[in-house]
């Protein structure tokens, strides 16, 4: 879990101070430009702009593990690859299906096709869970 | 030196793969490994060299040696099966390249250099836990998918079903009252569904399940074993699509298979016009290990013509 504790660590400051600052819809940084603030999200990778918190990240792992069926002890974590988990096409639909009925969230193709991570996966939902919200 | 091109001697520990004229037009080649039937870890590595590097390292990038021997038979099975197909000398596996197109489907890359006319070859690979197969066409796209006939789906099936698959496919399946007809049915339905969305090749969000249909041409899904003859003539497969149904996407042509008693099989090309219609497409399949043993299986029990109209 190291890794992914390392994102976390570098990335909650930044949501942290995003809601300091109450600026409305910020998760949505990706498709929205704000060219006049001090910070420039438009230059952030997306994913820096939208960190899942450890709690989506966790409950993605959960629902991965269940569909693959992987031992307990398996390591999942946000830089897994659902290929390299032996995921294919199917357990990937049905993963994404698990997690539209866990979160509320409707995935389109088009989103679904480029989640490649466990970390792409909690990063769309916690997109979409914002996008629902606001 | 023409690398690409090795007669015998690129390797003295492999033995030459028996070369092959290329599928006809309106054929379809299947190669499959059942990867339980290869456990010679000589043979694992002689494998492990036909890779590229990048191959390798995807391959070690897998989680347990499961997961890792299957990715390494799949690579090895596409290079093989693509260099078995005489072209103008006999190929090395290990020479071919390979990329993906815009859409990340994958396909050879062939050199363009002097006295070669790349072949038009096109492939498709599918795999399970149980097996891993190729297909191959020329002049036409192929896309391929194997589903074991025992898979079990998470979430139930008339969910799933409503949530990705077309308003009728919904009604046939929810039609369908026997659990374990139903779950073989649904089966079936996603690899032919997936098999036509890997031909056209653009990824799958350029054609979501939902806008088409996969029709079994008399009305109702039902398993059809053909007596002695090989030809399926009752149940064609159509895809039509929901974007414009006045065109019932007749470019392509389904076969849905069952392979080696396990798995079921979908196989979809786009029709080739030069070489005419009418013709039933002609399907040969081949059990391999490549470079040990290579066993015709067509017309056998291990190929079974469920739908489709295709003549082994």
């Amino acid at each position: 879990m190291a890794s992914s504790a390392g994102i976390s660590l570098k990335l909650s400051p930044l949501s942290t101070s995003f809601k300091q600052n109450q600026v409305p819809g910020i998760c949505n940084v990706n498709s929205v430009r704000f060219p006049s603030l001090g910070m420039q999200p438009g230059s952030m990778r997306l994913r820096v702009s939208c960190a899942a918190k450890p709690e989506t990240l966790e409950k993605v792992c959960g629902i991965v593990r269940k569909q693959l069926a992987l031992p307990e002890d398996s390591s999942v974590n946000g830089e897994s690859k659902f290929a390299a988990l032996g995921a294919d096409s199917l357990d990937t639909v049905e993963i994404v299906m698990g997690l539209e009925e866990e979160f509320g969230i409707s995935v389109e193709e088009d989103s679904a096709q480029h989640i490649a991570t466990v970390q792409d996966a909690a990063d769309l939902i916690e997109k979409l869970v914002e996008q629902k919200s606001a | 030196m023409n690398i690409r091109c090795f007669q015998r001697n690129f390797s003295a520990a492999f033995p030459p793969l028996v070369p092959l004229q290329l599928p006809s037009p309106m054929e379809t080649h299947l190669w499959y490994i059942l990867p339980d039937e290869v456990k010679n870890s000589a043979l694992l590595n002689q494998y492990s060299e036909l890779l590229s590097p990048c191959e390798r390292e995807s391959v070690s990038r897998m989680r347990g040696d499961q997961l890792k021997k299957r990715a390494l038979l799949a690579r090895a099975l596409v290079r093989t099966t693509i260099a078995r197909y005489q072209t103008n000398c006999q190929m090395n596996p290990r020479s071919l390249r390979f990329r993906k197109n815009l859409y990340g489907k994958p396909e050879v890359e062939w050199r363009n250099e002097d006295n070669f006319n790349p072949p038009p070859l096109h492939f498709n690979i599918s795999h399970t836990s149980a097996m891993i197969a190729c297909g191959v066409t020329v002049n036409v796209p192929i896309g391929i998918d194997i589903e074991e006939k025992q898979r079990r789906t998470k979430n139930n099936i008339i969910a799933f079903a409503q949530r990705y698959f077309s308003p009728y496919e919904v009604k046939v399946l929810t039609a369908i009252s026997d659990p374990e007809v139903q779950r073989q049915e649904f089966i079936k339905l996603w690899t032919l569904k997936e098999a036509y969305v890997k031909a056209l090749g653009k990824g799958f969000s350029a054609v979501p399940f939902k806008t088409f249909t996969i029709r079994f041409r008399d009305t109702t899904m039902r398993n059809f074993h053909p007596p002695e003859s090989s030809v399926s003539e009752e149940s064609d497969i159509v895809v039509e699509s929901s974007e414009d149904p006045t065109d019932p996407a007749n470019n392509w042509r389904c076969a849905l298979l069952e392979v080696a008693g396990s798995h079921y099989g979908a196989i979809c090309m786009e029709k080739d016009r030069i070489a005419g219609e009418n013709a039933p497409p002609k399907l040969t399949v081949w059990k391999t290990v490549p470079f040990v043993e290579d066993v015709c299986v067509s017309g056998t029990d291990a190929v079974l013509v469920l739908g489709g109209i295709i003549e082994q």
